[in-house]
Parts: C-alpha cells; structure tokens; sequence
C-alpha cells in the first residue's frame, strides 16, 4: 500500500547573524547551510494499517507527510503510495488521499461550511446520491450539523477541526494522512475525533498514517508506531514491542509508616544506580520510585526497600507508553539499542 | 465531454469567489469610492493642464478625449487588475499552498476561476454605470451620441485578452515567491512599474516617440492602453487586428512563461510554518 524507501530531503538555509548588521549582510552574501530534514527514512503500511508517527518538534515529521502527499518533492529516496508516486501526477494521485494539517484548513474561510463541501464535491467529482450518503456517514460520526450553516471563520478550533476531517474523507480516500488532528483540543472533542478516526478504519478500511504529541492518540489508534527524531528513524514496530524494548521502566509505588524513613533510602549509592536508572519521587507519605528493572532486578529493589523501611502498602506498576518516549526523545536511549 | 467535466469542477471556484466577493461587503465599498475618488483626482489634475494649455488640445487629445480615456482607463485596469501575485506570494509566505497542492485540481485554474468570481461581481457594480456615465458626459459636450458598437464589442474581446495576460503575468510573478519568500516589495515595485509602462498613469502617447513606439510592443500596453485605445476609436480596423494579434502573442507567453515558473519552482517548494 505504502513503500517509503530511504527518503531523504535537504533544505538549504541562510544563517544570519544577529542583529541588524548580520541581516544587512546576509541580505547581500548568504551564508548557506545544508539542513537535513529527513535523512533516510524507509518504511511500508499495509492496507487498512493505521501507522502512529511521532518525534520530538523538528524531527522531520511533517517533512515526511509533506512528501508523501505530494506537497514537497524529496532530494532522494522514493515513496509509492496505491502504486503511485505523488510527485508524478500530482493531480490524479490527491484523489485516492485524504490529508488534514492541524495547523491549517482546507476549508474556505469566508463561506459557510457546506459551500467547501459543495466545492469539494464537484472537485472530486464525488456522484450526487454518493455525497449525501457519505456526508450523513459524516455528521453521524463527527456531528457537524450544529454548525454546518456558519462560515468557517466563526467555527471553533474543535468544530473546525472536525469539519477538516470531514473535508478530507468526504471523496472516501484509500489513505488518509492525518498531521496532528488534535492539536489544541480538549479532552471530548479529542475523544470525538478518535473515536471517528477509528469508526472510518473500521468501515472503509480507510489507511490511517498519523503524526501527533498526545500519545493518547497513538495509544487509543494505531498498534504500529514510527518514531522518527532529527530525520532519521528511531523505531518502527508494535507499541507492545516498544513496551518490550523500552519498558524496563517500572513504578514502585508506597506509603511510609514514618514519613521520616524516607532519609533512610538511598537507592543510587545502595544499589549502584546511576541518575538515569532511578528517579524517586514523593509527597507527604507516598513515595513512588521509578527504576530501570535491567539495572537492578524487581526481587532486589523490593529487598532492599523493605528491609529499610516499613510500609503500609505497595504496589508495582509498568510505566506507560509516554514515559518511555520521554526517555527515548532525552536520548537516554540510544539509537543503537533498537 | 472533458470541457463540461472542466466546468463543472472549476465553476464552484466562481461561486465561491462570489460569495467571498460580498462576504465583506462595507469592504468592497470603501475599496470602490476610493478608487473613483482617485480618478477624480486625476481628473481635476488633467483638467488644470488643459486649462494652462495654449490650444484646445493637448498633444493631440481633447478634454473630452481625455476624460474618456481616464476613466475607461480606471475601468480598464480595474477589471483587467489580478491579485495573483498578492495571493499565490501570501500563500507561499504562509505556507497554505500546501492546502491548495492536495486538491486535484490545477492550481491556476482554481486561481483564475475564482478571481472571475470577483470580476463578476465588479462587472455588476462598476461597468455599466461608469460606461453610461461616460457615454452620457460625452453626449453632454459634443452633443451627438458617441456610442460606438463595433468598438465597444472589440473593447470587450481586447479586454478579456488584457485580464487574461495581467493573470498569467501576475502568476508568474507570484511564483517568484518561491524564491524570494517574501514579495511584498517587489510586488509594489511591479506595479508602478506597470502602470507607467502601460499608459495607465500617462497616454504612451504623450510619451517621447521612441519610447511609446517601444512600449506599444511590450507586452504592458496589452493591458490597458489597448483596449482603452480601441474603445475610444484611436484605431483603425488594420491597427485593431494587430493590436489584438499582439494581446494573443503575450498570452501566449505569459501562459507558456507561468507553466515554465511553476514547473521549476514546485520542486523547490519549501513549505513554510511547520
């Protein structure tokens, strides 16, 4: 369905001094440096996969999305999509895609809602009985209803966000690229927004390819993850096998009898932890220690914790998907370790 | 079957120009008052040197001649104006072209489709009432309808051939944003530029002769003196064929020379602002 194979592209950027003497000068003798934006990245998504891609703010994620939707044309590398490539016929490839940038609408700002879905119809030349049977489809699942009258500059960030997404799926695309549909929303229309995303995957089959911060998003969506940091890639597989990889982390979680015990653990010197592998945490009574079970083994950590102190309740938990992208985008991880 | 197809997916284009078109209303209005006010500037100011002018005419024109040529220039380059160059500069400062690259539709068809829904709209409110103005200020001071329908129907023809190079000509030149990222300046350059060199701040034939005869082959007096010329009936039939050969020649380039831009500069298409 989709093959990305070793995608690379550069941009050329001016550097300036600072100040206004630097940008008088490099008005007149540009000092040019090479950026790489993407730096190799190759993958392949199945039909009716939904591929969760993340990264820190600059890894290259949009750069990647922009590519493969046709927007920007790579330096070197190829990427197919449905047998074929963006860049060729851009015209004919955009008509078997969907694409929402949260950042920014395809929706015309100035008319009512439903003109851009009248527009966008005869663009996509979507057949009369077919548009209404996918717009129905459509409000059903993103309840746009309440406000498909009103001009889109008074719509919510929420409302337009899910009119974004109804413009996008209303020609029923076989790929929908999705770069961060919840950004800036709140914690319903989020849960809308998914749940939606979802429903079509589900129906259609649709392919979901989708870039976001909220890790919620990836865990509530997709089971195969890309993590991409600085261009290249970090990992690609399921979320259980980075759980597997990555999630040595564990919480110990307790409650002191005496809050003053807590002077008597000293996990890094007693143990031999370095800073990295234990991280300990507390309020009032309740202390919850975050250790890296490589470093030091589930059965000694609770040796050693209960021979020093005495408690009233413990407990051990997984840390979760989020904790260990943290990890991993600080670069406590290395690369080599995938 | 391909033309209908063609329509239908670029007609909604106009519509929707239309709407935007009146969306801000109290806008248009203000923009048009302005406009006529300036025109009227101009008048007073072409007014006071016919009045320190020796004879009845001035370097062949009347005041009646220039009247007509003031404001028929005014609408002239009123309707032949594109904000292409504006539009597609702001989109590429922004970024939003990228919204525009993943519709499957050309992209300037889908700028042209929707400017001929303002032009629609200005076509509405201004040409009518400012060529009957015209034609009843003429009929006022020579007394005799000057009316003229071959005129006025190859003025049409010429006309649509001045918007149609002024919007490739302005695509072109937005495309430049590519490289430049930001166009505002140039943009202004290229319009005083073009008004002085199409005869719409001054007659190019009021110009020193070398230079008007260069400039009737440039392609800036396609876009207003031209048509402007024709509708006031300066040429005759054999100068009229030629002049209009020569609006179809620059088309043609300005058509060839917007495809060429656009080809080399999607490729080093930099989406700006994430």
């Amino acid at each position: 369905m989709i093959y990305v194979n070793d995608l690379r592209k550069e941009f050329k950027k001016t550097i300036k001094e600072p100040g206004l003497k630097g940008s008088v000068k490099a008005l007149f003798k540009p000092n040019n440096e090479i950026i790489k934006a993407v730096d190799g990245v190759s993958f392949h998504v199945p039909k009716g996969e939904m591929l969760g891609f993340i990264g820190p703010n600059g890894a290259g994620k949009s750069t990647v999305i922009k590519m493969l939707t046709g927007i920007l044309t790579p330096t070197s590398g190829t990427c197919e999509i449905n047998g074929q490539i963006p860049q060729e016929n851009r015209q004919k490839y955009v008509k078997e895609i969907g694409v929402v940038f949260g950042q920014r609408t395809q929706l015309w700002w100035d008319l009512a809602l439903q003109e851009t879905y009248s527009v966008l119809k005869e663009i996509y030349d979507v057949p009369e009985n077919e548009f209404k049977k996918r717009m129905a489809f459509l409000n059903e699942v993103l309840e746009l209803d309440d406000f498909i009258t009103s001009p889109v500059r008074t719509l919510s960030l929420g409302q337009r966000m899910r009119a974004d997404i109804a413009a996008s799926l209303l020609h029923n695309p076989k790929v929908l690229f999705l770069d961060e549909p919840t950004i800036g929303l709140d914690v319903v229309v989020k849960d809308n927004i998914r749940n939606a995303i979802r429903k079509i995957n589900e129906e259609e089959g649709t392919t979901v390819i989708l870039t976001t911060h909220d890790l919620a998003d990836i865990e509530m969506l997709c089971n195969r993850i890309v993590m991409i940091d600085k261009g290249r890639m970090v990992f690609d597989g399921q979320i259980s096998d980075l759980k597997r990889e990555f999630g040595q982390m564990r919480d110990l979680c307790f409650e002191l009898n005496h809050t003053d015990d807590l002077s008597k653990l000293n996990y890094m010197a007693d143990l031999k932890l370095s800073d990295a592998d234990v991280e300990v945490n507390y309020e009032g009574a309740a202390v919850s220690v975050r250790f890296d079970s490589n470093a030091v083994s589930v059965e000694n950590m609770l040796s050693y914790t209960l021979s020093k102190v005495h408690v009233k309740d413990i407990n051990l938990k997984d840390a979760d998907i989020e904790e260990i992208i943290r990890r991993i985008y600080r670069q406590e991880v290395s690369i080599d370790e995938v | 079957m391909r033309f209908k197809k063609f329509i239908r997916t670029y007609r909604p284009f106009t519509r929707a120009g239309m709407l935007e078109s009146v969306a801000y209303r109290a806008n248009f209005f203000c923009f048009l008052i302005g406009e006529i006010m300036s025109c009227f500037i101009m008048f007073f100011v072409w007014k006071a040197v016919f009045a320190s002018s020796n004879g009845e005419t001035f370097m062949g024109f009347t005041m009646e001649d220039m009247v007509v040529y003031l404001f028929i220039t005014f609408l002239t380059g009123y309707l032949t104006y594109s904000d292409g160059t504006y539009a597609i500069a702001t989109e590429i400062r922004d970024g939003s072209i990228a919204m525009r690259m993943i519709k499957p539709c050309s992209f300037d068809m889908c700028f042209l489709f929707q400017e001929l829904g303002h032009k629609i709209i200005n076509v509405l409110f201004i040409f009518a009432p400012l060529v009957i103005g015209v034609e009843v200020y003429r009929f006022v001071i020579t007394g005799a309808c000057q009316f003229d329908i071959v005129n006025f129907l190859l003025y049409v023809v010429s006309l649509v051939l001045a918007y149609m190079i002024s919007f490739y000509f302005n695509v072109s030149y937005g495309f430049m944003a590519f490289y430049l990222k930001n166009l505002w300046g140039a943009d202004i350059l290229k319009e005083c530029i073009i008004n002085f060199l199409s005869g719409a701040t001054i007659p190019l034939a009021f110009m020193p002769q070398a230079l008007a005869k260069v400039l009737n082959f440039l392609p800036f007096s396609s876009l207003s003196y031209t048509p402007v010329m024709i509708y006031m009936g300066m040429y005759s039939a054999q100068e009229i064929a030629f002049k209009i050969l020569m609006q179809v020649f620059w088309l043609t380039v300005m058509v060839l020379l917007s495809k060429a831009v656009w080809n080399h500069a999607v490729k080093r298409l930099c989406s700006q602002g994430g």
